[in-house]
């Protein structure tokens, strides 16, 4: 085919565009068969209708058909579009739309001057360095830790705040609630105390961690960053021979699993599909950063930012690796598939836009707090309250003595070689398969029963704990403002900020540092590896029996659990022999 | 013109976006945009939604560890809007 754009760009009759030599003389031809019919002639201008039909307008036909002489119209056109098609070995309307766009083309350039400098817009030249082949990867490393940082360290007063609401004045209301309505020392109290408010509370804590993520998660989604991290990582995906397009399911799985799994739809074949599928759960959700909160602030409290992005990169590498190894093993595939990709222009976001984001995430994980975690706390209350050892009564037995310690420890010598082989850590794990914030509610429940009980010894009147809850907040907001510029590195107020750790840091500390044997952080960060890899959720699980079938969800769900099982041990067992913790 | 958008988006190795192609072709990023559309039109290429329209609705069992479910996934990120090659369903 040789189209000639020198041609395309001929003004006749004003702004008559030339389709060529040999389209010209079709179209002439189609006119005078038009002009045959006087009552057609009449109704629509010759030379558009010629080019329409010659462009198997649909719309165009259709009215045609139905008039006096336009299926010999019709007739005459088809042969034209015979002819054009043999000569230019290509769809007539392609080539109409190649002159047309060719003519746009030319008017642009003849009626537009640019210079080198304005060519570039300011998108443009920010492209120029973000979506660099070699400086892209280490920007995107660069945001996701500052995102991290803010996540982990800016959040801790307002953290901290919740936490000492909901033990506190929380916990004191409903204790009093309940002696008003003469239930004390019942199995309710405890129901309520030990089971929702522990439970639901110690997720709830998190809420100002989330709140953050998502604040920082909307900046780079709305001013445009996002996308140029899909395009980023895109590019690495394809030059490790995986496909381009695995990336941006991968993304959406930093807020949840589910949607990432359902975005793997955007792959065409289904091999690349089922193995991006397999991927996306590798990627950390938005549900198990409370856990790398706790934990990185029991074993880590100097660099608890840090280890929280390790842990997003593990997931990633991860995700990379297995990847690999599955496109070159199960999933070989040499069709390679292509695309391309529209990246939207920069944008400063608005307030209202960022609001809405962190409104609409936290909402969400405030709404799953009231109703699956609290369901599983109330279960997981009742396993606890029934004894199985003993001869106690329920809700009277030691926790060590009840149901749900029994079940645990049928599964906490596996868990032994990992350093965390206690039925407390094996407990929170089970219940995380219901959703991975409940592994920080069981622990809550598990670990500090009898922390929550103990505050219930304060006496103070409700005026009191609202000038409390009041003041400790304004302490919180004055603290996170000193704290922002510490994300840079920059102690404007040289203050020595030392953390107590809570009733229930304390406990998992001990917890971990006797199971094993006196290398706690290292179980710890043993733990997180295992939280980030094993299995995902039940809804994950439904989704991807949904999109992939039964044999691939089974993959998915055992190979996480070993792989899982695998990771936690290279950690603690290797950490032991490098004298690392 | 056209088929020389279509050549590149096959023929590249390591990712392409609209902003790259325009000044790679020297064609005005609106026309590009323009003949982008004409191809979709075509079927050549694919326009691909990041994700589906409705794929937290409850018939799918809804959205999971934190999601609004019916009103849709608030965790569903703005990706940018990726258009795929399709081999030609017509050979001529």
């Amino acid at each position: 085919m040789s189209h000639q754009h020198k041609h395309a760009y001929t003004q006749r009759d004003g702004f008559t565009i030339d389709y060529g030599r040999e389209a010209e003389h079709e179209i002439v031809k189609i006119q005078t068969k038009i002009a045959q019919y006087a009552h057609i002639e009449n109704q629509y201008p010759t030379r558009w209708l010629a080019i329409k039909l010659l462009e198997e307008d649909s719309d165009i036909k259709m009215r045609l058909q139905v008039l006096e002489g336009g299926k010999e119209i019709l007739t005459h056109a088809e042969k034209s579009i015979a002819h054009l098609e043999k000569i230019y070995n290509d769809d007539v309307d392609v080539i109409i739309a190649d002159y047309r766009y060719g003519w746009i083309n030319g008017l642009v350039k003849e009626t537009v001057k640019r210079t080198h400098e304005n060519r570039l817009t300011g998108s443009d030249k920010a492209d120029k360095i973000v979506t660099h082949r070699l400086l892209g990867i280490p920007i995107f490393l660069l945001l996701m830790w500052a995102v991290f940082k803010l996540t982990a360290d800016v959040s801790t007063p307002y953290l901290n705040w919740v936490d000492s609401v909901i033990s506190g004045p929380i916990t004191r209301w409903a204790t009093e609630i309940i002696r008003v309505l003469g239930l004390s020392a019942t199995w309710i109290e405890s129901l309520i105390v030990d089971g929702i408010i522990a439970g639901v509370g110690g997720v709830m804590v998190f809420v100002p961690v989330m709140m953050f993520l998502y604040l920082a998660l909307a900046l780079l989604e709305d001013s445009g960053y996002m996308a140029r991290a899909a395009f980023v990582m895109d590019r690495l995906m394809h030059v490790l021979g995986l496909h381009g397009k695995s990336f941006l399911p991968m993304l959406v799985g930093f807020g949840c699993t589910v949607p990432a799994i359902y975005a793997t739809r955007t792959l065409e074949n289904e091999k690349d599909r089922i193995l991006t599928g397999l991927l996306v759960p590798f990627m950390s959700c938005g549900a198990r950063l409370p856990v790398y909160v706790l934990f990185a602030a029991i074993f880590f409290p100097e660099n608890a930012s840090t280890v929280i992005f390790g842990l997003y990169i593990l997931g990633i590498l991860t995700a990379i690796v297995i990847g690999i190894i599955l496109k070159n093993t199960l999933f070989k595939d040499k069709e390679a598939s292509t695309f391309v990709m529209e990246l939207p222009p920069y944008r400063l976001p608005t307030l209202r836009a960022i609001w809405f984001h962190i409104w609409e995430r936290t909402g969400s994980f405030i709404r799953q707090a009231w109703t699956i975690i609290m369901a599983t706390s109330i279960i997981l209350w009742f396993l606890m309250a029934i004894p199985t050892r003993g001869n106690s009564k329920f809700n009277e037995a030691d926790i060590n003595d009840s149901a749900f310690a029994s079940l645990s420890e049928k599964i906490s010598p596996i868990l032994t070689p990992l350093g965390f082989g206690s039925w407390e850590a094996s407990s929170a794990l089970i219940s995380g398969f219901v959703a991975k914030e409940v592994v920080v509610s069981t622990m809550g429940q598990v670990y500090a029963v009898d922390d929550a009980a103990d505050t219930t010894a304060e006496s103070t009147t409700f005026f009191e704990d609202i000038g409390e809850i009041i003041t400790s907040f304004l302490r919180a907001t004055a603290d996170t403002i000193k704290s922002i510029p510490l994300v840079i590195g920059i102690d404007l107020f040289e203050e020595e900020v030392t953390e107590e750790p809570t009733a229930l840091m304390q406990t998992v500390h001990d917890g971990f540092e006797e199971t094993s044997n006196g290398h706690g952080a290292l179980a710890g960060m043993a733990f997180m590896v295992f939280v980030l890899i094993y299995t995902p959720c039940v809804t994950t699980i439904a989704a991807e029996k949904q999109e992939f079938g039964m044999k691939w969800t089974w993959v998915s769900i055992i190979g996480q659990l070993v792989l899982a099982w695998l990771m936690a041990f290279v950690v603690f067992q290797g950490g032991i022999l490098l004298g690392l913790g | 013109m056209l088929n020389q958008v279509l050549n590149e988006i096959s023929s590249s190795k390591n990712g392409l976006n609209l902003n790259e192609l325009s000044h790679k072709l020297d064609i005005d990023r609106s026309a590009l945009n323009g003949m982008i559309e004409f191809w979709v039109q075509k079927g050549r290429l694919v326009n691909d939604d990041a994700i589906e329209e409705n794929s937290c609705s409850p018939e799918r069992g809804g959205c999971g560890a934190s999601c609004s479910g019916v009103d849709g996934c608030s965790f569903v990120m703005e990706m940018p809007k990726t258009y795929s090659l399709k081999k030609p369903n017509k050979t001529l």
